[in-house]
């Protein structure tokens, strides 16, 4: 029985970055990249699970991510806390990819894999579409609940027990076919820590790499071509033009009646 | 007829008599001997452990420790003189009755040599007669203070357990303390009445009761069972039952020393000849081969560990001395290792070794040690520093943490922030670049060590380059130093986390990345000598570097003041006549001995140093180490940085508290405030003071 955990590495702001030539996204040299938070939890579920299990032997944690060689930190940190595989997808071709082609390549790991679920974080925390996992179940035909905070599952069951978070403090109990697509809510555990030690020993654990060929995919796929959307540009926006005025009744009178008048151009 | 005059030992016994009486001492010698081979196969299960230096060395400082009792006169010199008197008496005596057994059994039998007659009894059974009393007085003293004086480090309850566990407070200690004093007492006290009796007995031999008042407490004794109308036929008579039970309960004792208490004679000692002077400065590395970090099982502790839990007295010093158990945290440093004695003893002592799975030291079962009681504990060194016996509590608990790091049993605070370390090398999350951007504020560019040479290398720390109060004293501290003419600079970003508290939360590898980190960025770098303002970063690079290849030249800031002082680079053009007090930074203090500088600075500047009680060695941490800084101690209960103000105040007309570490600093601005004294004093770092008393 197998559990596939799928996760990514965010890229987080740094002091003082600066936006790329492009204007299409921020220059790689100013970002701080990790785990994706939502897959800590995610990852944390299935060890859980397999943890609980009469046999924990028996079922296998494989965590895929898709990304080039510098993911590879990301899923030794899932090794690191116990995952017994790690997969990294990657072709050139996959850059510039949206979700949606992400979710194309998860969907052919996930076929080539024939796991007995799939976990996904609810978002990621850098770019915050809420749409892989789900768009991954699309290309699966697969049932899916997204923003699951309570899991009742044993592996190899045809059922699975959860529960969702909706609006309004809202919360949706759900059985669900197997195998089906879970987005993992944070706090539906606590993640556990990966020592250095861990994540050092993981160091000498294998990655298995995956191209676009051993998925049965091609170039046109993925990347732009692939995708649904593409990034026009991405920018901060101007300094809003609030201010605080200071001072006694009259004076803070005074200073508005003169904004006022600059605002309507008559000084 | 003096020459002949000797010990009266088997007279009038029959040869059966006596035939019993040596199967009872060849009994004793036996389970002794078994006890002991117990004990040392108990020690032998733990994990091996070679000890640095000579053992001749090792020898000395061991019989000069006990044979002047230093260590048990610290803070408590009744305790001391007590147990000297206790610790000289046993041993006459015990060296006395040796003798008679050398030459009865040995010398006069093999080679008929006889000695121990004439003069050189008389003298002896002299310095044996004073012997005893010092032995009893002492065994007396040792009564009153459990009975009568009640001493609170001599109550055996527990922090960390609550009534009604049986392991709360051990009453079996408490009646084992008892049967101990007692039995030594009856042991001294019937080798008195033996005496007398032995005396009256054998008045009518001249060469014995004419020298009776070489034995004058046994004289006296005499002299009052004549009072008493004691002939010499009942005199015989008493004295023969007296000799059995003195006899027999002096085997029983000797028998019963590796099983009881009384092997402390001999694994204090151990514990002395084992002892690492640095056990809480530099911590063990984990060897590369260990299969998992730090202990899980009793056997994962190394044989010296074992020995030092069967080494302790129970004597409370250190349960007395932590900051932690004082704010009723559930942790004492003895409790600790009393525990882990009573596990050792239930699953190590069998023929057969118990299964892996009850040999979990970790738990809340009896013997166990929970991971509350682990994470309460701040590294101070209080317990070490104070323990008698050379108990190494630190290792020992952080050893245990190594365990629970791994296993991430740790408060989801100090997961975050490990992570935040491991991510951004800092404690505060911030980002690597702006290390060095409180230099930014001076009005001169500090050197950047890593592009130029420099005579001195200030390595900052994490509190002192990113908490906004610390900046300030950062920035003071640089404009002293130019001031001074010191050609220094910083590694700005090429300074990581010096490492010092994450090796004593007890995540190793983490240790490992900042410290190799920061050795290369060191390495790298062309200087003299590295100061710093941090005693964290201080003990690290001072004590822990070395292992891991970095042998740098590395001072505190105050040594380094004071030499500017001394030469004149600086001079004090203000003098402060402020009413101060100073805090010894657990690091700079009771790690690294750095107890004068920062006092003579103050004096230097003109401030009249009130001592808080506890001072120097006996500082009281402020509750931050050991990782502790960055999980807040629970709401509603005092913290130690609270306690330590209370302390404070009580100096009439106190003005500044003194300070000279920046955790020091954050800990106590914010305890002042919440106890609520602000206004009456104020804490100062020591470089505070030093601008004030030198004007730009
Ligand atoms: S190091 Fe300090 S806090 Fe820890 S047990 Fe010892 S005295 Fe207590
Ligand atoms: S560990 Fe040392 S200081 Fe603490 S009670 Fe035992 S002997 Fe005393």
């Amino acid at each position: 029985m197998k559990i596939l955990v799928a996760v990514k590495q965010v890229a987080a702001l740094d002091e003082d970055f600066k936006i790329r030539a492009d204007g299409r996204d921020i220059d790689a040299d100013y970002l701080i990249r990790d785990l994706n938070e939502w897959d800590d939890f995610s990852l944390e579920e299935a060890m859980r699970i397999k943890e609980a299990a009469n046999t924990p032997g028996d079922i296998e944690v494989v965590a895929v991510s898709v990304g080039p060689a510098s993911v590879d930190e990301s899923l030794r940190k899932c090794l690191a806390k116990g995952a017994d595989r790690a997969l990294r997808v990657w072709d050139d071709a996959i850059e510039y990819s949206d979700p949606i082609a992400i979710a194309r390549v998860l969907a052919a790991v996930t076929m080539r894999e024939a796991p007995d679920m799939l976990f996904a974080g609810v978002q990621s925390s850098d770019h915050s579409f809420a749409s892989t996992g789900i768009a991954t179940a699309a290309f699966l035909n697969w049932p899916h609940a997204a923003v699951v905070n309570m899991l009742n599952y044993t592996p190899g069951a045809k059922t699975a027990v959860l529960r969702r978070e909706l609006e309004g403090g809202l919360l949706q109990e759900l059985e669900l076919q197997c195998p089906a697509v879970l987005t993992i809510q944070l706090g539906i555990n606590t993640p556990r820590y990966a020592s250095l030690r861990s994540i050092k020993q993981a160091a000498a654990k294998p990655i298995e790499m995956l191209s676009l060929a051993d998925l049965h995919l091609v170039a046109n796929d993925v990347g732009e071509s692939g995708s649904s959307s593409r990034v026009r540009r991405m920018y901060l926006p101007e300094k809003g033009r609030a201010q605080l005025i200071e001072g006694d009744v009259a004076t803070k009178a005074r200073r508005l009646a003169e904004i006022i008048k600059e605002f309507r151009g008559q000084t | 007829m003096v020459a002949t005059t000797t010990r009266i030992l088997f007279e009038t016994f029959g040869a059966t008599e006596v035939r019993v009486f040596y199967a009872f001492g060849w009994a004793a010698i036996a389970a002794f001997a078994w006890g002991v081979y117990v004990q040392i196969r108990k020690y032998r299960r733990g994990a091996a452990l070679t000890l640095e230096g000579s053992l001749w060395a090792r020898s000395r400082a061991m019989i000069s420790m006990v044979l002047s009792h230093r260590s048990i006169d610290r803070r408590d010199a009744a305790a001391g003189a007590a147990h000297r008197l206790i610790f000289y008496g046993f041993t006459l005596l015990f060296i006395g009755t040796a003798t008679i057994t050398l030459q009865y059994d040995f010398l006069e039998p093999l080679f008929g040599i006889r000695f121990w007659q004439g003069e050189f009894y008389l003298i002896f059974s002299l310095v044996l007669d004073v012997a005893g009393i010092a032995l009893i007085a002492g065994l007396i003293h040792m009564m009153i203070r459990r009975g009568w004086m009640r001493l609170p480090k001599l109550d055996y309850a527990r922090p960390d357990r609550s009534p009604g566990d049986p392991d709360f407070d051990r009453p079996q200690y408490r009646r084992e303390d008892w049967a101990f004093l007692w039995t030594l007492v009856i042991i001294g006290s019937t080798g008195y009445l033996l005496e007398g009796a032995r005396l009256v007995w054998l008045q009518g031999r001249p060469d014995v009761w004419d020298t009776r008042w070489w034995s004058p407490v046994g004289a006296m004794l005499a002299a009052g069972f004549q009072e008493v109308g004691l002939n010499a036929g009942g005199a015989a008579m008493l004295r023969h039952g007296l000799w059995w039970f003195h006899g027999l309960l002096a085997l029983a004792f000797i028998a019963l020393i590796p099983y009881t208490k009384v092997k402390h004679i001999f694994t204090a000692s151990g514990s002395w000849l084992a002892r690492d002077a640095l056990a809480a400065q530099r911590l063990p590395r984990i060897a590369d081969s260990a299969a998992q970090p730090g202990v899980a099982k009793i056997t994962d502790f190394n044989w010296k560990q074992l020995l030092n839990l069967d080494a302790c007295t129970k004597c409370g010093r250190c349960h007395e001395a932590c900051p932690a158990r004082a704010v009723g945290a559930p942790l004492s440093p003895r409790d600790v290792i009393l525990s882990l004695r009573e596990f050792a003893h239930a699953t190590l002592e069998s023929g057969v070794l118990p299964d892996a799975a009850e040999l979990d030291v970790h738990g809340k079962g009896p013997g166990q040690v929970s991971m509350e009681t682990l994470w309460s504990c701040r590294t101070c060194m209080a317990c070490v520093e104070i323990c008698p016996v050379a108990v190494e509590h630190i290792p020992i608990i952080v050893q245990m943490r190594r365990k629970l790091v791994e296993d991430g049993a740790m408060d989801p605070l100090l997961t975050k922030t490990l992570q935040t370390i491991h991510k951004t090398g800092n404690s505060f999350g911030e980002s690597k670049r702006k290390r060095g951007a409180w230099s930014k504020a001076l009005p001169f560019t500090l050197k950047d060590a890593r592009k130029e040479p420099v005579d001195v290398l200030w390595f900052v720390g994490d509190y002192a380059s990113f908490d906004p109060r610390n900046q300030k004293v950062s920035q003071t501290f640089a404009t002293l130093m130019q001031e001074a003419g010191v050609d220094f600079g910083i590694l700005y970003d090429g300074e990581s986390n010096a490492g010092n508290d994450v090796r004593r939360v007890g995540e190793e590898g983490l240790y490992e990345v900042l410290a190799t980190s920061n050795i290369s960025a060191l390495a790298a770098a062309q200087f003299k000598t590295v100061v710093t303002t941090d005693p964290h970063s201080f003990n690290t690079i001072k004590n822990e570097y070395p292992d891991f290849g970095g042998k740098f030249e590395i001072q505190h800031y105050t040594t380094l003041t004071r030499e500017l002082f001394r030469n004149g680079k600086l001079r004090v053009t203000r003098p402060l006549k402020y009413r101060v007090t100073f805090h010894d930074p657990c690091h700079l203090g009771r790690f690294n001995k750095g107890y004068e500088a920062p006092r003579e600075l103050l004096t230097l500047l003109g401030c009249e140093l009130v001592e808080m009680g506890r001072c120097r060695a006996n500082s009281f941490c402020c509750g931050a180490g050991g990782g502790r800084i960055w999980v807040p101690d629970p709401v509603g209960v005092e913290k130690p940085a609270q306690n330590r103000m209370k302390e404070a105040a009580a100096i009439p007309g106190l003005e500044v508290y003194v300070v000279s570490c920046p955790k020091d600093l954050t800990m106590f601005e914010d305890a002042l405030k919440t106890t609520g004294l602000e206004g009456k004093f104020v804490v100062r770092e020591l470089i505070e003071l030093i601008r004030e008393a030198i004007p730009a």
